[in-house]
């Protein structure tokens, strides 16, 4: 893209965009240490992961002001307009994305009296993978610029729902087994859940970051499982 | 006769109350300064009342292809159109053209307000003389009517002997509406109206064009691309005397579909 005839407008153009890939740097390394907390029960790392969630909080506020200026100040068009506005809504996102990893790492503390099964840990983690990728895809190919990556990507939170089902089966057969797993379990579920809910933040990242690209929306049919909402079958 | 079908209401009916109808249409219009051609092939159809905006870099050729529309060009020597510029169907371009009665049709505002150096009333009175003979109390009550389209009315009804040109500038321009609109025209040309006007007086001017596109096909040339996304319904791009792109304004605005126009109105031209 050519450069703006205000060189100062390119440079409140790449801060917003700086702003947002060190968003999403710290939204990726929050999944990624907060899972880890939560399966090796490292509660100093889970306090790192609330930290982190101050620090998030205060560039989604930078961002905002910044985006809010370059309005004011330029009446940005076209792409530009898509970029800024865009801007303001995938911090939000990424914003949700790190309270939600907080939420898992607050949590590492009450699993991890009870200690976790292999098998389940091994579960979570799994998904957990799913989530990180996600996270790490999405400002990357946005950075990159790559709609149809984008697009893919969107498509491929299918997986992490499908996950997610597998281990709220897993988490019901845990409890039923023995009822002194019930405190860490539904603390567990509730931790698969905010990473489920981080998947659908990243797909709404992909939706917004392809339009600032291209200027078109997605379809907005996309896959979806979630099949743990079904009403269970009567008795 | 055609029989009546109860509530009948066929496709094509339909069809033809969603489509705007076609005030002005351009087909392969060129024009020419002497030797230099100033419009290269326009073709381009403006919908009935409605606002369309021309926007582009200064000599892309937006305030000719406007000072075509009512041939007001033909006050000048060595230039001429070719091409088709039709209104309702008939070709204002064409010899038999009754240039009188195509400019009551079409009525222009410009940059600099125009006021005739006489009173407010007969700034108004004046054009209607010209094609129509009222009475006191016809002619009164047609310069009340077009000062209040204008939202000029209660600013100048206890002044309407005071000159036209003792009023400020946004007033002035406001004035030159009510003379345009006074001698009830179709299509309303605005070449920069709001160019030599404050931001309050801007304002007061696009909420009368706002107001106006409800009973005239409104075309608007600005350099204030803010001022095009605002008060048009769709936008011309134009550059090099040659139309670029013609849309909805909203899709100019945010996702354009040329290079050029996107260039343009984000500030990137060379």
């Amino acid at each position: 893209m050519a450069e703006h005839t205000v060189a100062s407008f390119d440079e409140d153009l790449a801060q917003i965009g700086g702003l947002i890939r060190s968003m999403g740097d710290l939204a990726a390394s929050m999944v990624g240490a907060a899972t880890r907390a939560l399966i090796e029960a490292d509660a100093a790392l889970a306090q790192r992961v609330v930290s982190d969630d101050v620090l998030m909080d205060a560039r989604q506020r930078e961002l905002d002001n910044r985006a809010i200026t370059v309005i004011a100040k330029r009446q940005p068009m076209a792409d530009d307009l898509r970029a800024v506005v865009g801007a303001i809504r995938m911090a939000g996102d990424l914003e949700r994305i790190g309270d939600l990893a907080k939420n898992i790492a607050k949590r590492v503390g009450a699993v991890g009296q009870g200690g976790m099964p292999r098998e389940l840990a091994h579960s979570i983690d799994a998904m957990a993978q799913l989530v990180l990728i996600q996270v790490q895809g999405v400002a990357e190919e946005y950075a990159a610029g790559d709609g149809k990556a984008l697009a893919r990507l969107r498509d491929d939170d299918e997986r992490i729902d499908v996950k997610y089902t597998s281990v709220f089966r897993e988490l019901l057969t845990y409890m039923m087994e023995d009822p002194r797993n019930i405190t860490a379990c539904t603390h567990l579920l509730f931790c698969a859940k905010n990473l489920e809910r981080i998947g659908d933040h990243v797909t709404n990242i992909a939706e917004n970051a392809y339009y600032v690209l291209t200027g078109d929306q997605l379809p907005a049919a996309r896959p979806k499982t979630d099949e743990t909402a079904m009403p269970a079958p009567a008795a | 006769m055609k029989p009546m079908l109860s509530n009948e209401i066929t496709t094509a009916d339909v069809v033809d109350a969603a489509a705007p109808k076609t005030k002005i249409e351009v087909k392969n219009l060129n024009f020419y300064y002497g030797e230099s051609k100033a419009l290269k092939d326009i073709t381009l159809s403006l919908p009935e009342r409605s606002v369309t905006a021309f926007i582009g870099p200064s000599g892309c050729g937006k305030s000719t292809l406007l000072r075509v529309f009512n041939r007001i060009y033909e006050l000048y020597p060595r230039q001429r159109a070719d091409g088709e510029v039709l209104l309702d169907g008939q070709n204002v371009l064409d010899r038999t053209q009754d240039l009188n009665l195509l400019r009551t049709k079409i009525g222009m505002v410009f940059q600099k307000p125009t006021p005739f150096p006489m009173s407010i009333y007969e700034n108004i009175a004046f054009g209607i003389r010209l094609y129509e003979k009222l009475g006191k109390t016809e002619m009164d009550e047609r310069v009340e009517q077009a000062l209040k389209r204008a939202a000029l009315w209660t600013e100048v009804k206890d002044k309407l002997d005071a000159s036209g040109t003792s009023l400020s500038g946004g007033q002035q321009q406001r004035l030159c509406i009510a003379r345009t609109v006074a001698v009830k025209p179709e299509v309303i040309l605005l070449d920069e109206p709001c160019s030599a006007l404050d931001p309050l007086s801007t304002a007061r001017i696009e909420e009368l064009i706002d107001e106006l596109q409800a009973d005239y096909t409104i075309v608007i040339v600005t350099h204030n691309m803010q001022q095009a996304a605002r008060v048009s319904a769709q936008t011309a791009f134009m550059y090099l005397g040659e139309l670029i792109e013609f849309d909805k304004t909203e899709k100019i605005f945010t996702s354009p579909r040329e290079k050029r126009t996107q260039d343009y109105i984000t500030g990137r031209f060379g």
